[in-house]
């Protein structure tokens, strides 16, 4: 069974009387442990099947259905529960509470996940671990440097154990050598046992996925594998 | 639940002091409002206080006969040709009144005393032997005068116990010889310290001398009242029966007007509870008021926080919190805001009614404290509700996408 399933969704705005069609009928699956690439030009619609993707959005029309079950007929709690347990997020601006410490940030998560103080200190700290960071536990996001933000960033989205990864641009405001260390985190984690999936317009980073989607105004113009 | 809370309260903490000056200015409206109500309740604590204490010294159980109102709304001149209070009419009031337990004439005048080089400008009282039964106060030393005394004129004297302080000292008084306006009188009895009467005049300060003496040496046609001693569950029935009496010794026809006062001390009361009413209903207003005002100022503020923080809100739910949790999370703040405003409202309540005690004895009411942390914290919840429930429906994507 397909860990996602997306089908014949839509997502139309309508912007100043005019209809906008940001998704214009999708069919996806996608199955547990995959490392899937989202391409396309600007405007294809790539932002808005990853927000859809990561239950942040809902679709005008279609049926998606995460483990099976029905997402566009969930509340809010289970949305939120959902992106809580389920999906990591990994933003291109990396998106850290800019006043809170690495090991802080981390915990977020566990806090909505209603995890006791002591275990929340362990998870965060063995998470930032996980991506090279024990040293920096106690460092304010304007205290690290951009490769080292968007690892805290990776440690978060996966303190809570989440199967899948949703990585929107996730090397787009790094230098390349940070943005090789932070792909070859998520190779490891796809290694693991993580579904990725990438949003991105560089080849390079698309050529780490093993599955390649490419989007044309709102529609799959492409779905091609390639060997790691 | 409770982990989100602690949660909840140290992002607030976090966010109040990340912006002191700010959080300050927004809060200064609910410290005025917790500062003037606390305050309001330390001045009523006082006057109560004071209050209490003075009307033990007066005596509820006291009707007080005597030419004028203590407070009336008649003009000066329709009293000023009343008759004298006389010191007959202590005989006749006991002889026709069933209630009188007793009858004291006071006669009161300013006099100075002296002794040795020590002197005073206090009040002297003339009065009989049953004066005593008429206060509430004891003697704390040596006697009071008798009837004989009084009768012949004796020059005896009790003083207050701010007397005996000022010119004894630790030693004995009784026995002692006292000048009274340049007359010698012996000190027999010291009444025990009462301290201020309506917080003004020192009662510890008097003298009180045999009416006879009193009348012989400073005034035969002084100033006088009557103190009657009435039973305290018939004070009704006595004033009634007192009015009778005393027109009766006026000769008064019916119809006429009662030419001299009937004082109770339940006067004072009804006098001080409208001024009681009238300094809660200011500080209620004020604080009233300043509530509102500070409650707009945490509003504002709170639409400030949510806008300057939606971004933070994006990446929030992004990882997984409810609507719930982001509207619990902006209450937290607006509430820990206003508590902090409302402490700090206290803390400054406290250190002025310090202040106060130095001159008036007066407490900060607990209850009233609590009452006005609680308000503070409601304000909070009321004036955070509508950012709060705003920043809990933000879309995430566009949140997300806030610059």
């Amino acid at each position: 069974m397909a860990l996602i399933s997306l089908k014949n969704i839509f997502k139309i705005y309508n912007v100043g009387g005019e209809e906008v069609r940001a998704l214009d009928g999708i069919d996806l699956d996608i199955l547990e442990n995959e490392y899937l690439a989202i391409m396309g030009p600007s405007g294809s619609g790539k932002s808005t099947l990853m927000n859809m993707i990561g239950c942040l959005d809902t679709p005008t029309s279609g049926i998606y259905e995460f483990e099976g079950e029905m997402v566009q007929v969930m509340d809010d709690s289970q949305l939120a529960s959902i992106r809580n347990r389920k999906i990591g997020f990994v933003f291109q601006t990396f998106n850290l509470l800019p006043k809170a410490t690495a090991q802080h940030n981390v915990e977020i998560p566990l806090v909505y996940a209603n995890i006791k103080n002591k275990d929340r200190a362990k998870m965060a700290t063995d998470a930032l671990e996980s991506v090279g960071l024990a040293d920096r536990l106690h460092h304010k996001p304007n205290e690290l440097s951009g490769g080292q933000r968007q690892r805290v960033a990776i440690a978060r989205a996966l303190v809570n154990k989440p199967s899948i990864i949703l990585a929107d641009e996730p090397t787009g405001n790094l230098d390349s050598k940070s943005g090789s260390e932070i792909m070859t985190i998520l190779d490891d984690l796809h290694k693991n046992g993580n579904t990725i999936i990438l949003v991105t317009h560089e080849d390079d980073v698309a050529q780490h996925a093993h599955r390649i989607i490419r989007l044309f105004d709102g529609k799959v113009i492409e779905d091609s594998k390639q060997a790691p | 639940m409770i982990l989100l809370f602690i949660e909840n309260f140290r992002i607030s903490l976090t966010a109040v002091f990340a912006n002191k000056l700010r959080s300050f200015l927004t809060a200064l409206g609910i410290v005025i409002g917790v500062l003037s109500v606390t305050l309001m309740g330390t001045l009523i604590s006082g006057l109560d206080r004071t209050f209490e204490s003075s009307m033990s010294w007066l005596g509820k159980d006291i009707l007080y006969v005597s030419r004028y109102e203590w407070f009336s709304g008649m003009e000066w001149w329709e009293v000023r040709n009343r008759p004298r209070i006389r010191t007959d009419y202590v005989d006749k009031i006991k002889e026709r009144s069933n209630y009188a337990l007793t009858v004291s004439p006071v006669m009161q005048r300013g006099a100075s005393l002296s002794f040795k080089d020590k002197k005073a400008r206090t009040e002297i009282f003339g009065t009989n032997e049953d004066y005593m039964e008429t206060i509430t106060t004891n003697i704390a030393q040596g006697r009071f005068f008798t009837r004989n005394e009084d009768r012949s004129g004796s020059r005896v004297t009790v003083i207050g116990d701010g007397i005996a302080q000022a010119f004894f000292g630790d030693k004995d008084p009784i026995g002692q010889y006292i000048k009274i306006d340049d007359i010698k009188f012996r000190v027999i009895g010291v009444l025990e310290e009462q301290g201020k009467f309506l917080g003004l005049m020192s009662v510890d300060k008097q003298a009180i001398l045999p009416l006879g003496a009193f009348k012989r040496i400073f005034s035969k046609r002084g100033w006088m009242r009557l103190s009657v001693k009435v039973p305290t569950e018939k004070m009704d029935e006595s004033l009634d029966e007192m009015y009778a009496v005393m027109r009766h010794i006026r000769g008064l026809k019916p119809g006429q007007k009662n030419d001299f006062a009937i004082n109770q001390t339940k006067l004072f009361e009804n006098q001080y509870n409208m001024l009681k009413i009238a300094i809660a209903g200011t500080g209620y207003a004020i604080t009233l008021l300043s509530l509102i005002v500070g409650g707009i100022g945490i509003m504002n503020i709170m639409f400030v926080s949510v806008k300057e923080r939606t971004r933070e809100i994006g990446v929030r739910k992004a990882i997984g919190a409810t609507k719930g949790m982001i509207m619990s999370q902006f209450l937290m703040e607006s509430v820990t805001i206003c508590s902090i405003a409302g402490l700090v409202g206290l803390l400054l309540a406290y250190i002025f009614s310090i202040f106060i005690n130095k001159f008036f004895p007066s407490t900060l009411p607990i209850t009233l404290s609590i009452y006005a942390i609680l308000m503070s914290m409601a304000v909070g919840i009321i004036s955070g509700f509508i950012p709060s429930y705003r920043a809990a429906n933000l879309d995430p994507i566009d949140s997300l996408r806030y610059e």
